[in-house]
């Protein structure tokens, strides 16, 4: 048994939550994940597969960039099996397409700023580019950003791999298992009251996704976060025609063709979040603008079917990033959630610097920009 | 589902009543309700009203040629009886029937989404009443997939509507009297089939005739006289045959079975295949209503009161103030044409009631309902589901939009996707065209296999909309909207760059 300080627990068996416990497993703690429903059934799941640098806010680059080396190595991770299993596509690229002047214009100031910090990966596309890499895109489009890198996964498929993983290193995740209470434990650490009996830790790291904030409050602690339900649609298969992921940049865009030839639309237009039900629903009235944007974009597409929609739960903090790092005053309650609709492609990397942390008791620099405080967060008497 | 009720006054209805199917159940109920003066929007997929029993019709009577004659001897006085029916549902100036219109999503709230070539919208009534009628129950079995077979039911659809005759070898399998009513009318129309195989059994008959009541007699003389007359002009027919196979290369060639312990290969062009009607759930599905496991039919149908009051299934506080929808017809409870009509009468008389329009229920509906499905208990002990009734071996495709056969469910299901919309997320079974109408039972069964569960109501998948395929150009058109739902919201993450203003916080 390990000394009381190595020993964590971790509520929210997401993709956050998997990849936490498996760095930290690895690193020779005793971890154990709960969740309320199986692990992985929310965001993680659900998600839009995107492994995205493109257009991400410039704090979370560093973290971002060592994702992808993650992901290219994913079987060095979680085995060569379970890597296959995820389909990573690397390298197919993610494009920002610019529609009208003010998007072009904003690429283009875009594309000088990140070079202006070093960060190279955003090249800016001519209307001819875009041409080239998108057969069948709008006459109006004039141009945008692409990130070579780029591409997707199968976020179900990935949430397994993270979650068999962890469990192969020695976490152990308890399901259908609800955090109802949070209580330190004298002497240190903390003790969660659940549906499903009484559970320590020495540390207690909070992945809880959408329900982030009400996890923090059972520990006294108050973060802002919105609970959103981003939709997403299928279509019927089509021809073969796009190998890049295509996002808008003032629309609400996000594009892809899977292998099997269906179009899988997103682009971050909410449904109705139900989080006490633990579920979400589309909101229809809202998703003519979705596929108004496909349209604009590529407008031969008008007779396509959408099959089916969907929605997940996400959190989403003020400024777009996510809260990573130990509450104020509290250096072994850790906060990790509010990923804001692109924590699928940072959880490798958040695994890791938050492990790395934990273990060597110093914040990896790569995180400096996600502490708690910045929110001024309060902390209840 | 989506929406609060409390949204609901800032939208204008479009009609009292809003009915999804224009069969025998919805003609009724509309004809009924439009006789009380109020107004009724009818949606339909077909171009012309009538249903599956009455498909096409208007158009078979009207055309004089000696073929369409043969059909119409053919589909028998049964057929022709809708003429009636639709003329007065045709006459009624209080019914703004839309034919040609798919409805893709029902909201318990009174919201219909409807589609018609590339043009979609909602519309809002103070009553829904879905007839959107039955389906034929979905059986996978080895080489249900090749060209050349074909269910019973499309098989009339193509004579309804097309006059498309069947050649060749044609060969039957299955149960139920919509089987033996094809045989006799493929028969009528110089189609002798090579042979009927029936999964049904001579005990099953037996043991069926204590359910014989005698409101329920004629049905059963029509029917032993279907089967007199396939007798008589020599039709083979074989009964107790299971574990069906359909075999070919690229198309059937030859359908095998085992009958009395001995398996049997017979040759054939044409297999077609029935193992009876199941009411249609993919709406109620859809709509987040409850539904129960019948198990005499092993199939879902939704909850309702009597006079088919749907209720939601929904959380709490996800429910509208009310469930404003009503089923009536097949798509409540799987009783024939005699018996949908009887009840969309009983449906209309129930909501002029609430309506305070009407006088209620008449109990002379009421024993209509009663009388008419007092066969039921017989049919459904005489022919039980048959090809369905084994789960289909491994190699035996269940999804066939994906593709997927019960092993590869089974794999995925034992490790540990036990949940119908995980089972759906993972291996995208029930995500293809169909929507899972014709894989979700089987996913389901599946499931319950493994947990060894029986008895109880199997899992399905949540309804989502469009439950039906909706083209990106009409979505993108969508009319009828909800002002308050579609203030856009949308997940703003798209960064701020201006490095001037942050270059006091370092890159990495
Ligand atoms: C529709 C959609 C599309 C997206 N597309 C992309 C994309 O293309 N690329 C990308 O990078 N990201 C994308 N994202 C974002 C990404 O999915 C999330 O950022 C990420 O999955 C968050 O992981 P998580 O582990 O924090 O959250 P989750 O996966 O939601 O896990 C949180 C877990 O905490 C559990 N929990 C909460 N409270 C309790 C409690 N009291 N007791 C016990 N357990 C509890 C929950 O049950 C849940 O399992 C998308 C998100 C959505 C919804």
């Amino acid at each position: 048994m390990s000394r009381q300080s190595e020993t964590a627990l971790i509520i929210g068996a997401g993709l956050q939550g998997c990849s936490i416990a498996l760095f930290l497993a690895r690193a020779g703690w005793n971890v154990t994940l709960l969740d309320k429903n199986v692990a992985g059934r929310h965001a993680s799941s659900v998600n839009a597969g995107g492994l995205r640098m493109l257009m991400r806010d410039w704090r979370e680059y560093p973290l971002s960039q060592r994702a992808m080396e993650h992901w290219v190595h994913l079987d060095r991770l979680v085995g060569e099996k379970a890597a296959d299993a995820c389909e990573v596509r690397l390298g197919v690229s993610q494009i920002g397409l610019a529609l009208d002047e003010a998007e072009m214009s904003w690429a283009v100031g875009r594309a000088e700023d990140m070079k202006k910090r070093g960060l190279g990966e955003e090249e800016l596309l001519s209307r001819e580019d875009v041409r080239t890499l998108l057969p069948g895109v709008s006459e109006n489009a004039l141009g945008g950003l692409i990130s070579r890198r780029d591409g997707h996964a199968n976020p179900a498929a990935a949430t397994r791999a993270f979650r068999e993983a962890a469990v192969a290193a020695g976490a152990r995740i308890v399901e259908n298992c609800r955090v109802l209470g949070l209580e330190r434990v004298r002497g240190g650490g903390w003790r969660a009251e659940t549906s499903f009996g009484q559970h320590e830790g020495g540390v207690l790291i909070n992945c809880g996704g959408a329900w982030g904030a009400r996890v923090a409050a059972m520990a006294g602690q108050t973060l802002p976060l919105k609970t959103v339900a981003p939709s997403m649609m299928v279509t019927a298969r089509t021809q073969p025609f796009l190998t890049p992921v295509v996002i808008g940049i003032d629309r609400p865009l996000s594009f892809k063709q899977s292998a099997v030839g269906s179009l899988v639309i997103g682009g971050g237009i909410l449904g109705k979040p139900c989080p006490d039900q633990d579920t979400s629903f589309t909101v229809m009235d809202r998703m003519p603008q979705s596929a108004a944007a496909t349209l604009e974009a590529f407008p031969a597409l008008a007779h396509v079917p959408v099959l089916r929609t969907w929605t997940g739960l996400e959190g989403a903090t003020p400024d777009g990033i996510p809260v990573i790092g130990p509450g104020q005053g509290t250096p072994d309650l850790w906060h990790v959630f509010g990923f804001c609709g692109h924590g699928f492609q940072l959880s490798p990397a958040v695994g890791e610097a938050v492990a790395k942390s934990l273990v060597s008791g110093t914040l990896e620099a790569t995180l400096a920009p996600f502490d708690c405080g910045r929110f001024a967060s309060r902390v209840a008497a | 589902m989506t929406q609060a009720t409390d949204m609901r006054p800032s939208v204008p209805m479009d009609a009292d009543i809003i009915i999804v199917g224009c069969g025998p159940a919805g003609m009724t109920a509309a004809i009924e309700l439009a006789e009380a003066n109020r107004s009724v929007i009818v949606l339909d997929m077909q171009p012309t009203p009538g249903g599956q029993i009455f498909r096409n019709l208007e158009d078979n009577i009207s055309q004089q040629s000696s073929d369409r004659q043969a059909l119409l001897a053919a589909l028998g006085p049964a057929y022709r009886a809708g003429a009636d029916l639709i003329r007065r549902f045709r006459a009624s100036s209080r019914i703004d029937y839309r034919p040609l219109t798919t409805v893709w999503e029902v909201r318990p709230d009174g919201t219909v989404g409807w589609l018609r070539g590339m043009d979609a919208g909602y519309l809002r009534a103070t009553t829904v009443i879905l007839a959107h009628g039955a389906m034929e129950r979905p059986v996978p079995f080895p080489g249900w997939t090749l060209p050349g077979v074909m269910t019973a039911g499309s098989v009339q659809t193509l004579l309804k509507a097309g006059n498309l005759k069947p050649t060749g070898n044609v060969v039957l399998a299955g149960t139920g009297p919509l089987l033996l009513l094809l045989a006799t009318q493929l028969h009528k129309l110089g189609v002798k089939p090579t042979l009927i195989a029936r999964t049904d059994r001579f005990s099953d008959g037996l043991r069926a005739m204590r359910y014989l009541r005698r409101n329920g007699l004629l049905p059963v003389v029509k029917g032993l006289g279907w089967l007199a007359q396939l007798k008589r002009s020599g039709v083979r027919m074989t009964s107790g045959v299971s574990d069906l196979a359909a075999e070919g290369e690229r198309k059937v060639e030859a359908v095998s079975f085992t009958v009395k312990g001995r398996r049997v290969r017979q040759p054939c062009d044409l297999l077609v295949v029935h193992d009876g009607i199941v009411p249609a759930i993919d709406i109620p599905n859809g709509a987040g209503l409850a539904l129960q496991w019948d198990q005499t039919n092993a199939s879902w149908r939704p909850r309702t009161t009597s006079d088919g009051l749907a209720s939601s299934a929904l959380p709490p506080d996800l429910q509208p103030e009310r469930c404003v929808v009503r089923i009536t017809g097949d798509a409540r409870r799987i009783g024939g044409a005699e018996a949908t009509i009887a009840h969309g009468r009983l449906t209309a008389q129930a909501i002029l009631a609430e309506l305070r329009k009407g006088d209620g229920i008449s109990s002379k509906s009421q024993q209509a309902v009663d009388r008419t499905l007092s066969v039921r208990p017989f049919l459904d002990a005489a022919f039980p589901p048959g090809l369905s009734a084994k789960l289909p071996d491994d190699n035996t495709i269940v999804c066939r939009c994906e593709e997927l056969t019960a092993g590869a469910l089974r794999e995925k299901i034992r490790a540990g996707f036990g949940n119908m919309d995980a089972l759906r997320g993972e291996t995208r079974c029930g995500m293809g065209p169909c929507q899972g109408r014709n894989c979700m039972i089987t996913a389901a069964r599946l499931i319950e296999e493994d947990r060894g569960a029986c008895g109880s109501t199997p899992p399905v998948f949540r309804g989502r909309p469009p439950i039906r395929p909706l083209p990106l150009g009409a979505l993108a058109g969508l009319t009828g909207l909800d002002p308050s739902a579609t203030e856009l919201l949308t997940l703003e993450d798209k960064p701020e760059h201006d490095v001037e203003a942050t270059s006091d916080v370092p890159a990495e």
